[in-house]
């Protein structure tokens, strides 16, 4: 009971507010804390031990108001040019600006978030997305796209309907739904083959 | 048939060299706790190299002997782990789960090889030296036990990889850190359920001996003696 009320309490308390972002500014992550001078699993506060032991993770913001389901419409597949390498290797990999500028140096290039990524360009910087799915550390999975796209699993099973989105939103996945899909594929289910 | 990984060490190539400790500490993010802590018996090490020096001056010989988890068939740190965070693959790998682990450290206590470590302190790592950090391996945190994987992170990379392209794993295609990089290939990684590998035909040598085999723990680790030249009592023998 007073777990549960020192929960409530928190997620209303601990809610990551908006960040506040003037015209023109990069948005950044939500923490404005200081970045530590080391690196370690250890939570830096009471506060974050009790964000991670219930599963509330601050929501991505990302710095330009990318629209999948624009994409998806004019027939541009997950792995074509963004992710590619969901069918290569561990990890999916979040597209470079020069990957986006390929096609928006020439198309739409009066929108306003395309242009706020000619200023990106003109700046020399790269777009800072923010990282949307991934595993908490303390969840000790190694996972693997690879493998998953060759067995025909669609992207849409674990990360949603993206097409129909503008940014990606998060999913909360939980191993009962991996294990449903590898019992029903018939692939390991033994723990190792995600945790080490 | 499924795979049955395990390792030989030839006693007669290792020269005490370490490499397969640093590389071992490199691939799988085994963390350092400082002088102080190592001193209190809190270092972790998931592969050591144990040292014995035979006979008096000048007359002496030193024997090199690398020792891990032994990933034994009959475990010791199996049945007495009260969460399963220590159990067998089928691969006859012993598997560590650190979400599993509570931290009782009951297996450290039952391992006969003491090559169980516990992490009394979340590691720490320096920025920018965290970048160095393998990916393909978990940081453990304060609380939970750790130990030599056979780096088992390999093993399913190259599995996946088999898989990929629709063929069986071939011999040699698994290289833990360790046996990569032993300079003088002491170190033999395997399938012994193959019979044409090289681990397999090695652990069928005469001068293969198992750690402490008479515990009855069945080690997939084989320790090839010293012989020929190198052993003291041969030399005094030939005398």
């Amino acid at each position: 009971m007073l777990l549960l009320a020192v929960a409530a309490g928190w997620r209303m308390w601990g809610t990551v507010l908006p960040p506040t972002v003037s015209e023109g500014e990069t948005p950044r992550q939500p923490s404005a804390r200081p970045t530590p001078s080391v690196f370690t699993p250890a939570h830096r506060t009471l506060g974050d031990a009790v964000e991670a032991f219930f599963g509330i993770r601050p929501e991505a913001v990302q710095p330009i108001a990318f629209s999948h389901r624009v994409h998806v419409e004019n027939d541009l597949g997950c792995t074509d040019y963004c992710h590619p390498h969901a069918t290569e290797g561990p990890q999916a990999g979040l597209p470079s600006l020069r990957t986006c500028m390929l096609c928006h140096a020439t198309i739409a290039t009066e929108h306003p978030e395309i242009q706020k990524m000619t200023a990106y360009e003109e700046r020399g910087e790269d777009v800072t997305w923010q990282r949307v799915f991934g595993f908490v550390r303390s969840a000790h999975v190694r996972f693997n796209h690879a493998p998953h796209v060759r067995a025909d699993v669609a992207c849409a099973t674990c990360h949603g309907d993206v097409g129909s989105q503008t940014v990606a939103q998060r999913l909360d996945l939980t191993m009962g739904q991996c294990i449903d899909c590898h019992e029903a594929q018939q692939a390991a289910i033994e723990c190792v083959t995600c945790h080490f | 048939m499924p795979h049955r990984w395990g390792m030989v060490v030839d006693l007669d190539r290792c020269t005490g060299c370490e490499a397969c400790v640093v590389a071992c500490r490199a691939e799988n993010n085994v963390p350092t706790v400082g002088e102080a802590e190592a001193a209190r018996g809190r270092a972790i090490h998931w592969i050591r190299v144990e040292r014995y020096v035979d006979g008096e001056f000048p007359d002496v010989r030193v024997k090199f002997l690398p020792v891990f988890c032994q990933h034994c068939d009959a475990a010791p740190c199996e049945p007495v782990c009260p969460t399963y965070a220590s159990y067998h693959t089928a691969d006859g790998l012993n598997a560590q789960v650190y979400n599993r682990c509570i931290g009782t450290r009951y297996c450290a206590n039952a391992c006969p090889y003491t090559v169980r470590f516990f992490n009394f302190f979340n590691p720490v790592w320096e920025k920018p030296l965290h970048l160095q950090l393998n990916p393909d391996v978990s940081v453990r945190e304060v609380g939970v036990m750790e130990k030599c994987t056979f780096c088992v992170q390999r093993i399913k990379a190259a599995e996946i990889a088999a898989k990929a392209e629709d063929r069986p794993l071939r011999d040699g295609e698994v290289v833990p850190a360790c046996a990569q990089a032993c300079p003088s290939r002491a170190l033999v990684f395997g399938d012994l359920n193959d019979p044409d590998s090289e681990a397999s035909r090695l652990a069928g040598s005469h001068r293969a001996t198992h750690l402490l085999g008479e515990l009855g723990t069945q080690p997939k680790v084989f320790y090839l003696q010293r012989e020929g030249g190198h052993d003291r009592q041969d030399r005094e023998g030939d005398q």
